[in-house]
């Protein structure tokens, strides 16, 4: 088998455009899954059966379910109530939902990881359930989920070439009707995996060095108040 | 157009039919993903050539950065170009196979790192080493912390063979493909088939703990 570098040249900018649509396809999914995961986690937190209840069933049930079903149901369901989207529409909510599931275990183990004394100190001192939430547990999650939350985006970003199956244009379907067009898949899709990789390890190394930064800055504060409490003990000894 | 649960009841032997392959598929695919990935970690820490470890980590870093259902292409469009004709089935469970085994890799990587500094002195100490001291001590150890990570890696594995549909391996989804396209009922056929999925991913999820309790009481 003879590589035929001619066609990474004619053919990139034709995946290029498929690649675009992918990342506006996940970022549109980002755009409505964390929020939906951030209401879904308070729902499965909540002290009420019925929104804890649906929000549970809600996340189990993508969880357990293969994504590609999860775009057939989406695609087949809404025609058979009379209701047409766009394929690309489609897609990006069947994704956002499928997303939001896992973003809320991941902003639910976060405000499980922030200590119990937060919320009651927050309550003694009279702040509302809300309040609470809001003010105090909320922020102090972020440094928490952002990891897991950076995962689970990457994991979008993967599960988005199944949408090709729904005929939406995005990058793998475009590597799909370049492997018609020249029967070169080894090419075409080494191609389309390159670029998803690319994307894949830009996107972690960035927040990698955002947690590194993070860290450091909460580190040398955790040294600062160290230090101190060393000088105290001097001074008392 | 209306929705006529019938056309599930209907659907479902030939379903099950289906169920039964795509467990086929995933038991295979995840018992040889566990084994690959065994042989990885093994080749990592006893053998520790620098050029094998940089190999492993390409390709580790590629199964994890790339969609698996462009690996499933690449897998079965590009073997039989090569001269190296794999059926569907073959191939899906290859395909499979690579995806996982870089998972499981990992996922034991970690195990191993939470196995106590102090078995690894005491067996050495005891002058236990190659098989026994792998076999016998330290792997054991790995796969009972790796358990929970595991089963869940085994979850995945279930909800990846439905993309082998794509390449035409008749599993659960395929099968019900084929039944909705003579009947043209795909809401009620796919409700049938997500539920079966459903019900496989979360008895599933939900053994971990059992199997961790099953193991704790044995250690103890």
């Amino acid at each position: 088998m003879s590589i035929d570098f001619s066609i990474f040249i004619e053919y990139l900018p034709f995946l290029l455009v498929g690649f675009w649509l992918t990342i506006k396809i996940v970022a549109g999914a980002l755009l409505l899954g964390l929020p939906f995961g951030l209401v879904l986690a308070l729902g499965r937190k909540s002290n009420f059966f019925i929104p804890r209840f649906a929000a549970t069933s809600f996340i189990e049930i993508f969880r357990n379910t293969p994504f590609i079903i999860q775009v057939f149901l989406f695609y087949y369901v809404l025609p058979f109530y009379g209701i047409r989207f766009p394929a690309e529409y489609v897609g990006t909510v069947a994704l956002a939902a499928f997303g939001s599931a896992y973003f809320a275990e991941v902003i639910r183990g976060g405000i499980d990881a922030v200590p119990k004394g937060q919320l009651e100190s927050a309550k003694a001192i009279g702040m509302s359930d809300w309040q609470a939430m809001q003010n105090i547990i909320l922020p102090q999650t972020l440094p928490i989920i952002l990891p897991p939350l950076t995962n689970q985006t990457l994991s979008l970003l993967k599960e988005s070439a199944i949408l090709s199956t729904i005929t939406v244009q995005e990058l793998t379907m475009s590597g799909i009707r370049v492997q018609g067009e020249t029967f070169r898949p080894f090419e075409v899709f080494i191609m389309v995996a390159i670029l998803y990789w690319a994307l894949n390890e830009t996107i972690a190394t960035f927040m990698r060095w955002l947690e590194k930064r993070a860290n450091r800055e909460r580190g040398s504060n955790l040294h600062a108040t160290r230090l101190k409490k060393a000088k105290r003990l001097e001074t008392l000894t | 157009m209306k929705f006529d649960i019938n056309y599930t009841f209907d659907a479902l032997p030939r379903l099950l039919e289906g169920a039964s392959v795509t467990l086929q598929v995933a038991l295979l695919g995840f018992l040889f993903s566990v084994t690959l990935g065994t042989t990885i970690v093994l080749i990592r820490n006893i053998l520790n050539w620098r050029i094998l470890n940089g190999i492993i980590a390409i390709y580790v870093s590629f199964i994890r950065g790339t969609p698996i259902m462009i690996q499933i292409f690449l897998i079965y469009y590009v073997l039989p170009v090569t001269g190296l004709n794999l059926g569907a089935f073959t191939a899906g469970i290859l395909a499979i196979t690579l995806n996982s085994a870089a998972f499981v890799s990992e996922i034991l990587r970690g195990g191993l790192a939470s196995v106590a500094k102090g078995q690894f002195e005491a067996a050495k100490s005891l002058g236990i080493s190659g098989f026994a001291f792998w076999g016998k001590i330290i792997l054991p150890q790995t796969f009972i912390v790796s358990i929970p990570p595991l089963v869940n890696e085994f979850t995945q594995v279930l909800k990846a063979t439905a993309l082998l549909s794509i390449i035409t391996v008749v599993e659960l989804l395929r099968v019900s493909q084929q039944i909705y396209s003579a009947n043209y009922h795909p809401v009620e056929v796919l409700l049938g088939t997500f539920l079966i999925y459903f019900a496989l991913c979360f008895a599933v999820s939900r053994s971990a703990s059992l199997l961790e309790a099953h193991w704790q009481i044995k250690r103890g």
